[in-house]
């Protein structure tokens, strides 16, 4: 009913204005029609002479409405004002005694016109109107004809005056009414274009995140607080070998489930939960495939935690070739091992008498194919054991070792060589330093030796002594020095880096790989200590490894029982 | 083969040739009646019927691994008082191993080394 009222009142009108006057207008005439047909009824029920005339006039009100009702939707809205406002206004000159119009009761009754006229035609109209009656009124108050005389009188001046005043405040309602309706339809047009303007730029953004999404190799997956997928892009569904939709909307418990060992899956579902910041990279066995994984937060604009976005990179064929690289290292080792050993052993033989007496000469010549062969041997040991270091495949096994013996054992493997160059090899352990320590007897033996190997090569004459001391309470140290020709404060920077030897003619004359102290570094750093030297040239070197007494190893161990 | 020799009897599990002529050379110079073998299988038939005194024993070995040779040495009441040098390059394997065996060496093994280890041995 609402909807059908509604739409018999609204003209379509590509102007908003005269479409909301017109509407106004057909208001106007509904009201009218109503009143025209309570009048009618009313006429009908009292039904006395007195009332007659209302038989005639109310229908005739009618057909007028209907008249003027065709006119505003069919022809002008304009036109039919203007004749409604007409119309109303010679209605109310002739709708009482004439003196009741001109200066009486029905006098206000002309503020109707000028009032509608300032909303159903332009607010102007009001003046127009408010002349109209003051014209009409003035007419009859200057002209009465009564009884067939003809009356003049003066124009009711302040009558007038109040319908101009009137007509100025209607005009004055009407015109901040429509210029607060125009500011408006601009106000609408600049937020439709602002509508428009951001919904581009969003459409825009989103279809660029989307293409870098789309485009990346490694595999994404956004996932809310509850653990929940809730974006991924193509290259994960190839890398987890798993269909989008079976992707998105799926708990991370059941995306990894049997394809990633437990103690994975534990790991996975923490840093899903809990990624407080960019959290280190994860490598794991997903199905066939090896995997690297970051986990980092997602946040909203005010900083709230919203979920986890997880990079996923496919490191299958690295996992391989790190394998291999392994593999291949090994198999080297082996292969360049053995015929050294070899060719040792059957000099060992040979100045042992197994295959019958040796001549002086012989014998001196044997002991240069042992010397040699030994002297390649610990270059090859040396390189193994660079490529293992820098392939991350050396791993300290740390156990308790009684001090004594790691330093005896070194000792008596060095001091046949020390003896050799008529140089004193002694070493002393200071009484606060354990009995037993924590570390990787192997490596720290490899250290040790690496170390007064070193200082036995450099130096001529004197002597090389070891001490093990406590610098603080917290660790342990190893001390070697020399009385050698020392290391050039330029050098000593550098010593520690690969293959470096200080000047050329030093390295011609001190045979090696260069090895020695990089290893001996990358190893103390493994053992998360620290090695430095001090040296005066001519007067030798102090090389220093300090050692923390309970290494991160020992300190992780008591959590696991 | 020299049944009526006095001598005790070692055997030698080891693939390498050279490494096998210096161990057997070093046993037969600390007094040891000595028997190579190149392979882990052929080790197993042989330690089937056979009571070495002595055993060196190679980890890298074709067929059969050295750890599970010695594991069947140790699990066989026959060989219960065989003595093993386990020889191996990694030291780790020495370590894991070395309650196990007499003895673990790493090597290279000299001539020499094997020979005074192996007359203690005896």
């Amino acid at each position: 009913m609402k909807k059908i009222i509604n739409e018999l009142l609204t003209i379509p009108s590509t102007d908003a204005d005269d479409a909301r006057r017109r509407k106004l207008l057909n208001i106007l005439l509904m009201g009218m029609a109503v009143l025209a047909l309570l009048t009618l009824s009313a006429a009908l029920i009292v039904d006395t002479a007195d009332v007659t005339y209302l038989f005639f006039i109310s229908p005739a009100m009618l057909v007028l409405i209907a008249a003027l009702f065709a006119i505003n939707r069919y022809v002008s809205g304009p036109v039919a004002s203007t004749l409604f406002v007409l119309v109303f206004t010679i209605a109310i000159a002739f709708a009482d005694e004439p003196e009741q119009v001109v200066n009486g009761r029905s006098v206000f009754l002309f503020t109707i016109p000028i009032l509608m006229a300032s909303v159903i035609l332009r607010p102007w109209a009001s003046f127009v109107v408010a002349g109209l009656s003051g014209l009409v009124i003035s007419a009859l108050a200057i002209v009465e004809l009564d009884h067939g005389v003809l009356y003049f009188h003066a124009i009711p001046v302040p009558t007038l005056l109040g319908f101009f005043a009137f007509a100025l405040v209607a005009w004055l309602s009407a015109r901040s009414l429509e210029q607060a309706l125009v500011d408006l339809r601009i106000l609408n047009r600049e937020l439709d274009q602002r509508v428009v303007e951001r919904t581009r730029d969003l459409a825009e953004a989103l279809s660029r995140n989307q293409a870098i999404l789309e485009g990346i190799a490694d595999g994404v997956v956004v996932f809310d607080n509850h653990g929940t997928a809730t974006v991924a892009n193509p290259a994960m569904t190839s890398i987890a070998d798993i269909p989008y939709e079976e992707i998105v909307g799926q708990d991370i418990h059941v995306l990894i489930a049997g394809d990633v060992n437990e103690e994975d899956q534990e790991i996975i579902y923490d840093l899903v939960r809990n990624s407080i910041m960019i959290s280190p990279r994860l490598k794991f066995e997903w199905g066939k495939k090896t995997l690297s994984a970051t986990f980092a937060p997602v946040r909203d604009n005010v900083g709230k935690r919203t979920g986890t976005v997880a990079v996923f990179r496919d490191f299958t064929r690295e996992a391989e070739l790190e394998r291999l690289k392994s593999t291949f290292v090994s198999r080297v080792s082996h292969e360049l091992r053995t015929p050294l050993n070899a060719i040792i052993g059957y000099a060992d033989m040979l100045r042992e008498r197994v295959y019958g007496p040796v001549t002086d000469d012989q014998q001196q010549a044997l002991d240069r194919v042992t010397v040699n062969a030994r002297r390649q041997l610990g270059i090859v040991n040396d390189l193994l054991d660079q490529a293992q270091i820098e392939a991350g495949t050396i791993k300290l096994r740390v156990e308790p070792f009684a001090t004594a013996d790691l330093i005896e054992d070194v000792m008596g493997i060095l001091s046949v060589l020390a003896q050799s160059k008529d140089l004193e090899l002694a070493h002393h352990i200071e009484a606060d330093v354990p009995k037993s320590l924590p570390g990787d007897p192997q490596r720290l033996q490899q250290v040790l030796i690496n170390l007064i190997d070193n200082a036995i090569k450099f130096t001529t004459q004197g002597s090389v002594h070891v001490r093990l001391y406590r610098p603080n309470p917290s660790h342990w140290a190893i001390e070697v020095s020399d009385t050698g020709c020392g290391i050039p404060l330029e050098a000593q920077s550098y010593i520690f880096d690969p293959f470096q030897q200080v000047d050329n003619s030093t390295t011609r004359k001190h045979t090696g790989s260069g090895l020695g102290l990089a290893i001996v570094k990358q190893l103390v750093q493994l053992m998360e200590g620290e090695v430095a030297v001090k040296s005066k040239v001519g007067q030798g070197s102090i090389f220093t490894v300090v050692l923390p007494l309970v290494p991160m190893q020992i300190q992780e161990e008591p959590h696991e029982h | 083969m020299n049944t009526s020799s006095d001598k005790p009897l070692a055997l030698i599990i080891e693939d390498d040739p050279d490494a096998a002529t210096i161990f057997s050379e070093a046993l037969k110079a600390a007094g040891f009646e000595v028997e190579v073998i190149a392979t882990g299988d052929r080790a197993l038939e042989r330690l089937s019927i056979t009571q070495p005194v002595l055993i060196v024993l190679d980890m890298h070995l074709p067929n059969v691994a050295g750890p599970d040779i010695l594991r069947y040495i140790r699990s066989d009441d026959q060989l219960k008082e065989a003595k093993v040098i386990i020889a191996t390059a990694d030291p780790r394997i020495a370590d894991e191993l070395e309650n196990q065996a007499t003895l673990a060496l790493l090597k290279p093994i000299s001539f020499s080394q094997l020979r005074d280890m192996a007359s203690r041995l005896k």
